[in-house]
């Protein structure tokens, strides 16, 4: 078994439909079985992990209720706060480190699963950050325990699939 | 963190009270290839009317009958959108109004929200609750992916597609958080598919030991084989009617309450919150737990626990007047879809604290019999065989587990498990050591819990013995 883990998926397709990312999804043969899914108004959390950047949003109103426009960042992402419901500000995070929060060792998944199993999927607590944000390991062969520093690593250029299995993590702080 | 405002935490009210007077089930099975999908709510059905000695002729009910709810998880399984229309033209109840009800694994128990909001409303004077599932069309691991669609499409599904995944996490943080010995987790496994062992309606009933589920392949690390619930194909259906319908159709009329709650699909946005007592805690219960939270980065009700779980119960409880449900309970039947998923319960719905749910089993209580006094405990759980001995046709969970608690509380375990003919009725034989597991000492009230996603829709309900 390679210590790295191994994606066995081809890249997503994406057409742009102004700034949006629209990706496709295939649910049966050919054109006429797939489905165009839009990414919205999260396209710049997608569009950045092919360029090597975490996006996070954050509530910047001042009226918020929770936030008294000092949010916390999202991740993942909303293009709107649940709270006040007005419209979040982009921040990139830059060297993005935090700590496994929860973890699982994934021994089998289900059908169609692009990631080689077996594999981590990590849940990951990352500083001034309100949600933990579930991702999964590069590495495979090492025992892992809750509290180990990750720091993230990205899928870019070629290598990019267009969706969320462009943002991994690989142990060390 | 998320604050409650003035009317959030509105107890509901009904306008009139509501009875259960009727339950009716298939077997559950792996594959079922015998019947269609309409054939097997058929069974469900006509258990309903024909078997719970009703005081009128099962055709003189049906005619009473003003609405129906139907639950049914995923179009996916069957590749057939509105199901629901096939169901009750098949079942004759065409013109009345039905509607579908779709809240994942919580399905069953908010068909019966449904229903009894119905009568509890004035809409219906007496509603058909019935669910079904059938999950034999595709292998195993595509009903797995279909599951798993139930996670977001966006930022989960393609991590796992297995539906365990997400579950394992969970019980990573809780065992850790906790220190729970993961035999405490086996034993469970151990106890509900013991207990499938003595109903002709399970699924997958087994004598299993502890040593055996630990030494069984894992799905996702912790979770082992023996400690997830199976794909099932079945039906489940339950007569809800008015107080006054309830007397004149039984002598046995069981009182219900139930309510729900719901927190975020994505158990990494589960923002921080204090954790809503219920009538017999004070906050000086958690001061410790909130400390050692602290310790481990911990948070409520983060990945430990079920909010939803804990709010459907903080309604319910008042609805119905537990104030301590350890004392008020006489029985349970929780959503088992995993060990974890049981063991976490105990805490969301007030039968221990948060925090001590490893003790709470290991103090037998959850037991029929309590093996540390051989005496019944206090609240048995999933005598049923619950999901991981008998079923999850998802649509029909909450009905099924429901219909239990009646028939618990109505002196009737053995009526519909004890019976050589019942066994006969789905091709099995009655074993010959079964045991009835018939809750003694005149049980007044039980619980149900119905439960979605990892926690994204909860229904608590309690039945009430009202004779």
């Amino acid at each position: 078994m390679n210590e790295t883990v191994k994606l066995n998926t081809t890249k997503t397709k994406v057409t742009k439909e102004g700034n949006v990312w629209v990706i496709d999804l295939p649910r049966f043969s050919g054109d006429s079985g797939t489905h165009h899914h839009t990414l919205g108004l999260l396209t710049p959390y997608f569009a950045g992990l092919t360029e090597g950047k975490l996006m996070a949003t954050r509530c910047v109103n001042d009226n918020c209720p929770i936030s008294r426009g000092k949010g916390e960042l999202w991740l993942p992402p909303r293009a709107d706060c649940p709270d006040c419901h007005q419209p979040m500000v982009w921040e990139e995070i830059k060297n993005p480190a935090g700590e496994i929060f929860s973890y699982t060792f994934v021994e089998r998944g289900g059908m169609g699963l692009e990631i080689e199993c077996p594999y981590y999927q990590i849940d990951v607590l990352l500083p001034g950050v309100c949600t933990i944000v579930k991702s999964y390991l590069s590495t495979r062969n090492r025992k892992i325990r809750i509290g180990d520093k990750v720091k993230a690593k990205f899928r870019t250029g070629l290598d990019a699939t267009n969706t969320c299995l462009d943002l991994y993590w690989e142990l060390g702080g | 963190m998320i604050k409650f405002g003035k009317g959030n935490l509105r107890i509901p009210k009904w306008t009139r009270p509501v009875y259960a007077v009727a339950g009716g089930m298939t077997d559950f099975r792996k594959k079922y290839p015998e019947k269609k999908l309409e054939e097997l709510t058929m069974m469900a059905f006509r258990m309903m009317l024909e078997e719970n000695d009703l005081k009128m002729d099962p055709l003189e009910i049906k005619s009473l009958i003003n609405f129906a709810c139907y639950g049914e998880f995923a179009d996916h399984f069957q590749d057939q959108l509105l199901c629901e229309a096939k169901v009750h033209d098949y079942l004759g109840l065409d013109l009345l109004f039905n509607i579908g009800v779709k809240t994942g694994g919580a399905t069953g128990g908010s068909t019966i929200l449904s229903a009894a909001s119905m009568v509890a409303s004035g809409m219906a004077d007496c509603c058909l609750a019935l669910g079904w599932e059938r999950m034999d069309e595709v292998i195993t691991w595509t009903g797995n992916y279909y599951i798993s669609t139930a996670a977001c499409k966006d930022f989960e599904t393609r991590l796992a597609r297995n539906y365990a995944s997400y579950y394992a996490p969970m019980a990573r943080r809780f065992q850790e958080m906790y220190g729970v010995d993961e035999r405490v987790r086996a034993e469970i496994a151990v106890k509900n598919r013991g207990y499938a062992c003595n109903s002709p309606f399970s699924q997958q009933p087994g004598k299993h030991t502890i040593e055996e589920v630990l030494a069984g392949e894992i799905v996702s690390d912790p979770l082992r084989f023996l400690e997830c619930c199976a794909m099932s194909v079945g039906s489940a259906a339950m007569l809800l009617c008015t107080e006054e319908l309830a007397y004149k159709l039984t002598d046995k009329p069981v009182k219900l309450y139930t309510a729900g709650g719901s927190h975020t699909l994505r158990t990494g946005d589960r923002r921080p919150m204090e954790i809503p007592l219920l009538p017999h805690e004070t906050a000086g219960d958690y001061e410790k737990l909130y400390k050692d939270m602290e310790k481990q980065k911990g948070r409520w009700p983060g990945f430990e626990s079920f909010g939803a779980t804990r709010f459907a119960a903080w309604l319910c409880y008042r609805m119905a007047g537990i104030n301590n449900p350890i004392e008020d309970l006489d029985l349970i039947e929780t959503h088992d879809a995993f060990t974890i998923s049981d063991l976490q319960t105990y805490g969301d719905v007030g039968l221990t604290l948060y925090g001590d749910e490893q003790e709470y089993v290991r103090s037998g209580d959850c037991y029929l019999k309590n093996p540390k006094t051989g005496k019944q405990g206090k609240c048995p759980s999933n005598l049923s065989g619950g999901l991981l001995g008998s079923m999850h046709a998802v649509g029909a969970t909450g009905i099924f587990s429901a219909t239990e608690i009646m028939w618990q509380l109505q002196g009737k375990y053995d009526k519909f498990h004890g019976d050589p003919k019942m066994w006969q009725r789905f091709g099995k034989k009655k074993p010959a050591d079964w045991e009835s597991l018939q809750i003694q000492n005149n049980p007044k009230k039980g619980c149900y819990v119905s439960h979605a996603g990892v926690g994204s829709h909860v229904t608590v309900g309690v039945l009430e013995k009202a004779w």
